[in-house]
């Protein structure tokens, strides 16, 4: 099914100001969606929205053309996952996964086919009949995406599921998300504050702050080409490195005087129309290149190693104190302490206007 | 908590006790056993001198004693006991029904919906509940008045029966409300999407998890109008419509109808209906059932 919001707002009841706002997207028929964003922007709001607990304030709400504004969330042909699981205490795992066709009223015979096949599939089938209270986290999170699954909904909405979850069994849920979706072949929309989640599943990013769209898209162009600083800032681990500065003679010059980068022949035309004017330089930390060179070049100490096997993290200082992040091969060595000259790989480089934190390049 | 040579006491798994600790510890206990003795022997006189046939109109303790159940003969053959344990059954059992009822949709309400004057209203609630409903006994008596003066069939009993939920409903919309709060709204959400209305989402979801305080609130409504002893004995006025407490009073008052020992067996038989009830409902108020609705 197709999800369509048109200008979208939500003003909370006895707040004076919108919680959300002019929200325009298009969510394709059997695309696994990700909205992205720091806690406390609204995606929980806007995700509510859709599965339609919370009211529409201003704006359309269309699935496959038709306006769902008004529609009872029981009608809207979705399914949703809760980051609490929501389980129903009181009854076995089987009867909170029936719970809904019973509701449907559908036929016994339906209802366990349904159930045994979303079990299978889950592997719970063991736990069917125990209480949500006898089982592990891991385990009740399958339920509550078995409960989801049996409604065989045109739209599955997904609210921060895996948070409570540990990293080990975060990661293996990850991967077996994405495969139930394609064979769900549903569309998804999966609400996170994890941009390793949206990274790693999505086929559509959604980032959102301050209750405004920030950027969308796959998710390499996220990283490759954020639209401005929050989402540069906010993609990424480790964070990417900002210096900021100005445009002099066609140079990058840091307002410390510290770092002086000559942008690559691509960049130079659209950096052409910003010489004398604020602009902020990126680059992540994987971009430095190691060594000598004639230009583009940064000398550091090192403060803190965090090797992590197959590359290291360098927490290094430059001269006058400012932090920045540089990631190398595992195998060179380093040792904490020592100055080292690294240099900007020039294809690498993200600039961006300081007045309108936008991107340049 | 066993003592062997050699070895300190020890309380459960901590450090043995020192010696001033063990003087508190047999003094805690010696108080202890007071009390329960303060508790149950009045209780145990109660069973002797129930079944205990040389008592006469007077109860006197340290006399002899002959089994005979000839008090609770008396209570049967002479006095309106039956009609007292039947009345006061039916009014507890109303009672109960209608604070469970009401108190659902409040205490669901309170919890779960926004609406104008909210905050205000349960100030309310919580204010009248510190005036003690004997307090508005006039106004009970002439509203009573009022009332049967138009429909005559709205005995003293039914009213009765109103003014214990009414003042149940009131305390207990504060105990369910914060019960219910404790329920994360998420359950609610699910339950909606499954597709239930707001009375579904109560009766099929909060109802079955709220449980065992609804028993405790069925009990304590229960048990109310078997206590009471005050309000019926002004608002009924024919023998035969009293309660137990006000009936049995009559056995322990009247100088011509001076039976303690009677008072003493009806005592003890008031205790059944509230031990069958209890008995009924000791699984819904030992059990946790929230337990496990979310994360853990």
């Amino acid at each position: 099914m197709k999800v369509q919001l048109v200008n979208i707002g939500k003003k909370y009841e006895g707040r004076e100001n919108f919680t959300i706002r002019h929200i325009d997207l298009e969510i394709d028929d059997k695309e696994f969606c990700v909205i992205l964003g720091p806690s406390g922007c609204g995606k929980s709001t806007l995700l509510r929205m859709i599965a339609g607990l919370n009211s529409i304030t201003e704006g359309d709400l269309l699935f496959d053309g038709k306006r769902m504004n008004k529609v009872e969330p029981k009608d809207r042909d979705i399914a949703m996952v809760f980051q609490s699981y929501a389980l129903y205490p009181h009854m076995t795992v089987y009867d909170n996964m029936a719970f809904s066709l019973k509701m449907r009223k559908d036929k016994k015979t339906v209802i366990h086919e349904r159930v045994t096949e979303a079990a299978e599939l889950l592997q719970i089938t063991e736990y069917l009949y125990s209480k949500p209270s006898e089982i592990s986290g891991g385990q009740r999170q399958r339920v509550a995406l078995g409960r989801a699954m049996v409604r065989k909904a045109g739209v599955f909405l997904l609210d921060e599921p895996l948070s409570n979850l540990d990293a080990k069994l975060r990661e293996h849920m990850r991967v077996e998300l994405v495969r139930l979706h394609k064979s769900l072949d549903t569309t998804s929309i999966y609400v996170t504050h994890d941009q390793t989640e949206a990274m790693t599943m999505a086929t559509k990013i959604v980032l959102l702050d301050q209750g405004k769209v920030q950027q969308m898209g796959k998710p390499s162009e996220f990283y490759e080409t954020p639209a401005n600083l929050f989402v540069a800032g906010f993609i990424g681990s480790p964070t990417m490195n900002v210096f900021h500065g100005t445009m002099k003679d066609g140079l990058f010059s840091s307002d410390d005087g510290l770092v002086s980068v000559e942008p690559g022949p691509a960049d130079k035309d659209k950096l052409a129309s910003h010489e004398g004017k604020k602009v902020a330089l990126g680059i992540r930390s994987e971009r430095f290149i190691a060594g000598e060179s004639d230009k583009n070049q940064i000398t550091v100490t090192i403060d803190v190693i965090e090797m992590l096997g197959k590359e290291q993290l360098l927490y290094c200082k430059l001269s006058n104190g400012k932090e920045c992040v540089i990631s190398e091969p595992g195998y060179f060595r380093y040792t904490v302490d020592e100055d080292h000259k690294f240099h900007f790989d020039p294809k690498g480089l993200h600039f961006f206007d300081e007045e309108t934190t936008s991107r340049i390049n | 908590m066993s003592k062997k040579k050699g070895q300190g006491l020890y309380l459960s798994d901590q450090q043995p006790l020192t010696t001033v600790k063990t003087i508190f510890l047999v003094i805690s206990y010696v108080l202890l056993f007071l009390y329960v003795f303060v508790i149950l022997w009045p209780l145990a006189q109660i069973v002797f001198t129930s079944f205990n046939g040389n008592q006469g109109a007077y109860i006197q303790i340290g006399g002899t004693y002959a089994f005979s159940l000839k008090h609770f003969k008396y209570l049967f053959e002479e006095t309106y006991f039956t009609n007292w344990v039947f009345n006061t059954i039916v009014i507890a059992l109303a009672t109960a029904a209608l604070t469970l009822l009401f108190v659902s949709f409040t205490g669901y309400a309170y919890s779960r919906y926004r609406f104008k004057g909210r905050k205000a209203s349960l100030m309310a609630i919580m204010l009248i509940q510190t005036i003690p409903s004997f307090a508005g006994i006039v106004a009970f008596y002439t509203l009573h008045s009022i009332v049967a003066s138009i429909a005559p069939w709205f005995s003293r009993q039914m009213f009765l029966i109103l003014i214990y939920a009414g003042g149940g409903i009131a305390g207990n919309t504060f105990i369910l409300k914060g019960y219910i709060d404790s329920i994360s709204t998420e359950l609610d959400d699910a339950a909606r999407i499954d597709g239930c209305g707001n009375l579904q989402v109560y009766r099929l979801i909060i109802m079955p998890i709220v449980r065992p305080m609804l028993a405790v609130i069925a009990l304590w409504s229960f048990i109310g109008p078997f206590l009471d002893f005050m309000l019926p004995s002004i608002l009924l006025n024919d023998p035969k419509a009293y309660t137990l407490a006000t009936g049995l009073n009559t056995l322990i008052t009247d100088q011509y109808n001076m039976h303690q020992p009677v008072f003493a067996a009806g005592g003890l038989l008031t205790a059944v209906p509230i031990i069958i009830l209890f008995i009924a409902l000791q699984k819904q108020l030992v059990s946790g059932l929230a337990s496990g609705a979310v994360k853990g």
